[in-house]
C-alpha cells in the first residue's frame, strides 16, 4: 500500500476580487495564496520541497505561462526549488495534486505546496469564453460558436432528458442551493448577490438563455482566484504534528483518489456510454477508483461531497454517478434535501462552482481545501457538523478528465 | 486559566415584515433589496405611485432578477399610516437627509407603529438621539440608526448606531441578525456626527480638498491614489459621492465635533463657492465637480471627448493631457503589482522629496486620525471596528493594516515627527499590552486595498 498523503491545510483567495482592477499581475496572486497558506498552517518555508501549480490557460488571460517558477518570488527560501505547472483544463488543480501526492508516495519529497490559480476577468465574456472553448476538441466543437461549453453542458441535460427525463426546476434547485451556501462562505464571489428558485426558474432579462437549456443562473462563475495546500509525507506529518503539538490521527490524510480520461468529444463520449445505465461512465469510474482507494463501500460513508458543478446538468449528473440514486433518478436527492446543507448528504457546502466561483484551475485545489476545512471542522457557517469524511469530483472538459478524492480520517 | 464568561443575553427578534419608507430612493431601493434577499416581505413606500414602479425598477437592477419584487407591495403616504405600518417589524426609513422632515416622519410613525416594531434610520450621521426627542418610551426603545454605504449592495459595511434607551440585548440580536441574514459586515457606533466610517473618511477626502487648492487636484489625487490603499483616488470619489453631500457631512461635523483634526473638516472657499454655483460632481455632468467629460466638436476632427480637470485656485478648468508620472509613486505602483505590499509600503516611508512628505502626512494623518476614534467617549470600543468599517465601507486599506505593514515603531516615530496624536492603541502595542500584528480581521484580504 501506498504511503499516506497527509493535508496540512492551506488557504484560498477572496474570489469576489477583480485582480485587473487591482492592476495586479498574476504573480501578486500567487504571492498572495502562498504567504496566506504558510501563515495558515505554520509550514516553514525552507522545509518545502516542492511546488507544483494548476493553471489552465494563464497564456491566453494575462499572456503570461511558466508559472511554476513564480512560486519563487513568493518567498526567498523557495530559491533552488523544483517547480512544475500542470494543465488538464478545469481539471488541472487536481492534477497538480496527483502529480505532488505521486512524489511523496515514492518518497522522492516529504512536503509539496500545491497551488490551483487561475486569472479570468481580464478579457470579456464572449472572448472568455471562446479560451474556455479549448478544453474541449476546439475545431470540432468550440469554434465559431459563442459560449461552446454552456451548450455542451445544455446537451448534457438533453441526453438525461433523452434517456431518463429531466425537468429544470430541479435544476433551479441545484443553482438555489449552490447560491445558499455561498452566502455562508465569507470568500464565495456571489455572497452578497440575490437569488431565489423563483429567480432561477424564471427566463428573463435577467437569466436569460445561453444555449440550450443552460440559463445565466444554470452557469459556474468567471472567477479570478487562487488556493493552496501543503501535502506531506508520513515523516513530516509527525515532525509537523510534535511542533504544533497537534494529534497526528486529527491531521486528515487523501485517502483515496481516482482519475480517468474519456474521448474528448462529447459526441463519442454518448455514443460510448449508449447501453450504459451511466451517461458518463468514466466519471463513475474515477469516483469508483477514489472509493476502493479509500476503503468505501458506499457513497453514505462519506459526509459531505464537493462537485464540480460548472453547471447545473453536471452537479445533476453528479448525484447519480456518486452513487446517491440510481442512474438516472438524480432528482429525488433534490427533491428530498439529501444534498442540501442540512441533509443527509450535503453537496457543495461551500457553495461550489456556482455559488462559490470557478477559477478555473483553481478549482480542484479549492475542492481539497475546503474538504478539510469540513473534516477539521474549520468551515465556519458552511461547516457539516462532524464530517469526518468528504469527496471531490473534479472535471475537465465536458465530462473528459475526471479525478475525484476522498479526504479525511482512516477508520 | 479560563474565565467563566456571562453570557449574553439576546432579545429575540422577528424581522418578516420590513417597510421601507422613502424606498425610491438609491439607499432605500438598495435596502429593499437587502431585506428581500434576506427573506422578507417587503412594503416600499413613496409619495406616489409612480416613484413605487420606478422604486422596483430600481430594484430590480440591483439584484438583477425580475423576480425579486415578485412579493412586494407598493403603498403611498396616502394609504394612511396605521394601514402602511400594520403587522410590520421593521420600520427602515430612508428619506431625504434632512433632520426636520425626518423628525416630522417619525411623529406620525410613533402614533402608528405595531409596539413591538422596530424602527431605524438610514442617515448617514445626524443624530439618532437627536431624531426621537420628544417620542414616546416605546419608540426610543426600539431605534436605531442603520447607516449603509453607497450602494448597499456592493459596499457591506453597515453601522449600526442604538438609541441610548435600545436595551443591550437587542442591540446584540439587531447586529447578528444584519450580519448572519443579510451578509452586513457590521459595527455598533456612538451616537456622534457622521457615525465612524463618514468621520474618518470625510476627514481624509475634505483635508485632500484643502491640500488641492495650493499642489491642485491631479497632484493631490496621484499622490493620495489608489496606490495608497483605496479603491478610488480621494477628488474622484467627492465627486461620485456628490460635493452637496460632502459638504452636509463636512459642515455637520465641523459645527457639532471638537477634536485634534477639527480644521481638516473645514469645508474650502472655492468648493462653497462652486457647489453654490452648481457644481455637485458626477450629478451634474455639464458644470463636474473636481473632473468632468467635456465633449469638442472641431470641424477637420469630428467629436472629441476629453476630461477636464478643476484649478480650484481660479475656478476654471483645463484639459488633462496625460497621467502625473511621479517616481516614487511608480515605483510603489510595480510592488504592488506584484504582490509585495510591505516593500511599497517601505519605498512609500523612506521617499524624498516635498510630494513624498506630503503624501506620508495624510496617510498617516488617516492612520492616527481613525485610531484616536476609538475608545471611551469616542465613537467605537474596538479598534477592529474601525478597521472593519474602511474596509467594508469605503474600500480604503484599514489603518492597522497599515501600521502592520509600516511597522509599529517605525509608525510611531513618524507620527511624532509629522506631529500627529499617537494613537493609544499603539502606544500600548508597544507596551507589548496588545498584540501584534494588530489587523486581525478574517476573510479581509489586505492585498486588494493597493491598486497597482
Amino acid at each position: 500500500m501506498a504511503e499516506p498523503v497527509y493535508v496540512l491545510g492551506g488557504y484560498q483567495t477572496d474570489f469576489a476580487r477583480n485582480w485587473q482592477k487591482e492592476n495586479k499581475h498574476i504573480c501578486a496572486m500567487v504571492n498572495e495564496v502562498v504567504i496566506g497558506a504558510l501563515e495558515a498552517t505554520a509550514v516553514e518555508p525552507k522545509e518545502v520541497e516542492v511546488g507544483h501549480v494548476g493553471n489552465f490557460a494563464a497564456e491566453l488571460y494575462t499572456m503570461q505561462g511558466h508559472l511554476g517558477a513564480f512560486l519563487l518570488e513568493a518567498h526567498p527560501d523557495f530559491r533552488g526549488m523544483p517547480t512544475a505547472r500542470h494543465e488538464a483544463a478545469c481539471a488541472s488543480g487536481s492534477i497538480a495534486i496527483l502529480a505532488a501526492m505521486a512524489e511523496i508516495e515514492a518518497g522522492r519529497y516529504e512536503l509539496a505546496m500545491v497551488v490551483g490559480i487561475e486569472q479570468m476577468k481580464t478579457v470579456d465574456s464572449a472572448r472568455g469564453g471562446d479560451f474556455l472553448g479549448t478544453a474541449a476538441w476546439y475545431e470540432r466543437e468550440a469554434k465559431g460558436i459563442s459560449y461552446p461549453f454552456p451548450k455542451l453542458f445544455g446537451r448534457l441535460g438533453d441526453e438525461y432528458d433523452r434517456r431518463f427525463g429531466l425537468k429544470d426546476e430541479h435544476l433551479a434547485r441545484i443553482s438555489a442551493i449552490n447560491y445558499a451556501n455561498a452566502k455562508k462562505n465569507p470568500l464565495a464571489q456571489t455572497r452578497t448577490w440575490y437569488m431565489s428558485e423563483e429567480h432561477a426558474r424564471s427566463a428573463d432579462r435577467f437569466n436569460q438563455v445561453i444555449g440550450g437549456r443552460i440559463k445565466v443562473s444554470d452557469c459556474s462563475q468567471v472567477t479570478d482566484g487562487a488556493a493552496c495546500i501543503f501535502l506531506a509525507s508520513r515523516r513530516y506529518a509527525e515532525r509537523y504534528a510534535r511542533r504544533r503539538n497537534l494529534d497526528l490521527t486529527r491531521i486528515p490524510q487523501i485517502l483515496g483518489w481516482g482519475h480517468r480520461t474519456a474521448p474528448i468529444m462529447l459526441d463519442e463520449k454518448f455514443a460510448e456510454s449508449r447501453d450504459n445505465p451511466y451517461v458518463l461512465p468514466h466519471t463513475r469510474q474515477a469516483i469508483l477508483d477514489a472509493f476502493r482507494r479509500a476503503r468505501i463501500a458506499e457513497v453514505w460513508q462519506l459526509d459531505a461531497i464537493e462537485t464540480h458543478d460548472c453547471f447545473t446538468t453536471s452537479e445533476y449528473m453528479a448525484i447519480d454517478h456518486f452513487g446517491l440514486t440510481p442512474p438516472g433518478q438524480s432528482w429525488q436527492a433534490i427533491e428530498e434535501g439529501v444534498i442540501e446543507l442540512d441533509g443527509e448528504l450535503p453537496i457543495n457546502p461551500s457553495g461550489g462552482l456556482i455559488g462559490c466561483g470557478h477559477p478555473v484551475g483553481c478549482t480542484g485545489v479549492r475542492q481539497v481545501l475546503d474538504a478539510y476545512r469540513q473534516v477539521t471542522e474549520t468551515a465556519g457557517g458552511y461547516q457539516v457538523a462532524g464530517a469526518r469524511k468528504v469527496a471531490t469530483l473534479n472535471i475537465g472538459g465536458s465530462g473528459t478528465t475526471s479525478v475525484s478524492f476522498v479526504v479525511g480520517y482512516p477508520d | 486559566m479560563t474565565t467563566e464568561m456571562q453570557p449574553e443575553t439576546e432579545t429575540a427578534i422577528r424581522l418578516q415584515r420590513v417597510v421601507v419608507l422613502g424606498a425610491n430612493g438609491a439607499m432605500g431601493a438598495g435596502a429593499a433589496a437587502m431585506f428581500a434577499g434576506g427573506g422578507c416581505e417587503v412594503t416600499l413606500v413613496a409619495r406616489d405611485l409612480g416613484k413605487i414602479e420606478e422604486a422596483m425598477a430600481t430594484i430590480q437592477g440591483i439584484a438583477k432578477s425580475e423576480r425579486i419584487v415578485d412579493g412586494m407591495e407598493g403603498m403611498t403616504y396616502a394609504d394612511g399610516w396605521e394601514t402602511i405600518l400594520a403587522d410590520a417589524d421593521l420600520i427602515f426609513e430612508a428619506v431625504a437627509e434632512e433632520f426636520e422632515l425626518k423628525r416630522t416622519l417619525f411623529q406620525q410613525v410613533d402614533g402608528a407603529r405595531p409596539p413591538e416594531s422596530l424602527v431605524a434610520t438610514v442617515s448617514s450621521g445626524l443624530s439618532i438621539r437627536g431624531m426621537a426627542e420628544g417620542l414616546s418610551e416605546g419608540f426610543r426603545r426600539h431605534f436605531a440608526g442603520i447607516h449603509l454605504f453607497n450602494p448597499p449592495h456592493l459596499l457591506t459595511g453597515t453601522e449600526l448606531i442604538p438609541h441610548p434607551d435600545m436595551e443591550p440585548g437587542l442591540v446584540r440580536a439587531l447586529k447578528r441578525v444584519l450580519t448572519e441574514r443579510f451578509g452586513r459586515s457590521v459595527i455598533v457606533c456612538a451616537d456622534t456626527p457622521a457615525f465612524a466610517g463618514n468621520r474618518i473618511g470625510f476627514k481624509v477626502l475634505n483635508e485632500v480638498a484643502q491640500l488641492a487648492e495650493r499642489h491642485g487636484v491631479q497632484l493631490m489625487d496621484t499622490l493620495i491614489g489608489p496606490y495608497t490603499g483605496r479603491a478610488m483616488a480621494p477628488l474622484a470619489t467627492i465627486d461620485l459621492v456628490g460635493w452637496d453631500v460632502h459638504q452636509a457631512i463636512v459642515d455637520n461635523v465641523y459645527a457639532n465635533v471638537r477634536d485634534e483634526a477639527i480644521d481638516s473638516f473645514r469645508l474650502p472657499t472655492y468648493m462653497a463657492r462652486l457647489v453654490q454655483h452648481g457644481h455637485l460632481g458626477n450629478k451634474t455632468p455639464l458644470l463636474g465637480g473636481f473632473y468632468r467629460r467635456v465633449t469638442h466638436e472641431g470641424r477637420a476632427e469630428g467629436k472629441r471627448t476629453v476630461t477636464e480637470v478643476l484649478d480650484p485656485a481660479t475656478g476654471r478648468y483645463r484639459e488633462v493631457e496625460r497621467e502625473l508620472t511621479i517616481p516614487f509613486v511608480e515605483q510603489i505602483k510595480d510592488l504592488n503589482r506584484r504582490g509585495r505590499y510591505r516593500e511599497g509600503l517601505a519605498r512609500f516611508m523612506e521617499a524624498d522629496g516635498a510630494e513624498a512628505d506630503l503624501a506620508r502626512r495624510v496617510i498617516l494623518g488617516y492612520v492616527s486620525y481613525a485610531l484616536n476614534r476609538v475608545g471611551p467617549g469616542e465613537v467605537v470600543q474596538r479598534y477592529e471596528d474601525v478597521d472593519r468599517i474602511m474596509a467594508t465601507g469605503f474600500n480604503w486599506a484599514p489603518p492597522s493594516v497599515l501600521v502592520d505593514l509600516i511597522g509599529l515603531e517605525r509608525t510611531i516615530q513618524a507620527l511624532e515627527r509629522y506631529d500627529l496624536p499617537v494613537p493609544e492603541l499603539l502606544r500600548a502595542a508597544r507596551r507589548g499590552e496588545v498584540q501584534t500584528p494588530l489587523f486581525n480581521l478574517p476573510f479581509i484580504s489586505p492585498g486588494r486595498f493597493f491598486a497597482g
